[in-house]
């Protein structure tokens, strides 16, 4: 991994709270290949989803999060 | 692409600390953080997982970063009283120059990161401390006793000391600052103490 290069570490600010993060959630990012790993920070207001993958863009995970009833916009 | 900035991490752990410190653990938040910084709460979310992770990171590194100053120069073979002469030396040397660090480690360790401060990261430095103990009990140079009871006699009143000096107020009110004299007359108190 380059150290210099974070642009496989894509940032969303959510709504996923801890009873939304289910399994259904789970499965659905578990079973992303393309995924490397994620995680997300519920002690925070903007329950920021954290997602390593070195092959998705912003724009595709917003639309597998929002097409599953999610709100997930780019944390800037 | 964003670039990874040494500086700006030693912002981040820095500010951290003053956060934690002046508000508590509980009035800490990823986007107080990045607003004292002037950082975007994205670009803590590149460093740290969450904030449960950079707690930890700072902590861990906070830890190694002292217990590093706390053996400069210092071996558990060394006779009792020079061994102890160097800790209390580079334990003062720490609070001096990190004055925030002491008040950190107690928001710590009453909260749910107690555990965190009994990581791996000091098992090598609590090894030396006791073997430092023990050395000076089989020499005959102290009483045999337990570690805890060592070590609250002999830097209990070294941390009292920097408390009060950084208060800047004696006990009565006056103003109070730690000199040499201080600082090394109760050390002999606390030699005379422990010693056979």
């Amino acid at each position: 991994m380059d150290p210099k290069n974070f642009d496989h570490i894509l940032l969303f600010k959510t709504n996923i709270t801890l009873e939304m993060a289910n399994q259904s959630l789970c499965s659905l990012l578990n079973n992303n290949t393309a995924i490397n790993s994620w995680t997300v920070d519920h002690e925070d207001i903007d329950r920021v989803l954290r997602i390593v993958s070195y092959t998705l863009s912003h724009a595709e995970i917003i639309q597998l999060l929002t097409s599953h009833g999610y709100e997930c916009c780019e944390l800037t | 692409m964003r670039l990874r900035d040494t500086e700006k991490v030693q912002l981040v752990k820095q500010k951290a600390i003053e956060l934690i410190v002046k508000d508590g653990l509980e009035g800490f938040s990823m986007n107080k953080l990045a607003k004292a910084c002037q950082i975007s709460v994205a670009t803590l979310y590149i460093y740290y997982k969450d904030r449960d992770d950079l707690i930890v990171k700072i902590t861990i590194e906070e830890l190694e970063s002292m217990t590093k100053g706390i053996m400069k120069d210092f071996n558990p073979e060394m006779s009792f009283e020079q061994g102890l002469h160097k800790q209390w030396e580079n334990r003062y040397a720490f609070a001096k120059e990190k004055p925030q660090m002491n008040l950190f480690f107690d928001q710590l360790r009453s909260s749910s990161y107690q555990q965190t401060l009994l990581s791996d990261a000091i098992s090598e430095f609590k090894m030396m401390m006791g073997k430092f103990m023990t050395n000076a009990i089989e020499r005959g140079e102290i009483e045999k006793m337990p570690l805890d009871v060592y070590w609250s006699i002999a830097f209990s009143p070294l941390y009292n000391l920097i408390r009060l000096d950084q208060e800047g107020k004696s006990l009565d009110g006056s103003p109070f600052k730690v000199t040499d004299a201080v600082l090394w007359k109760t050390f002999d108190l606390v030699v005379k103490a422990l010693k056979k």
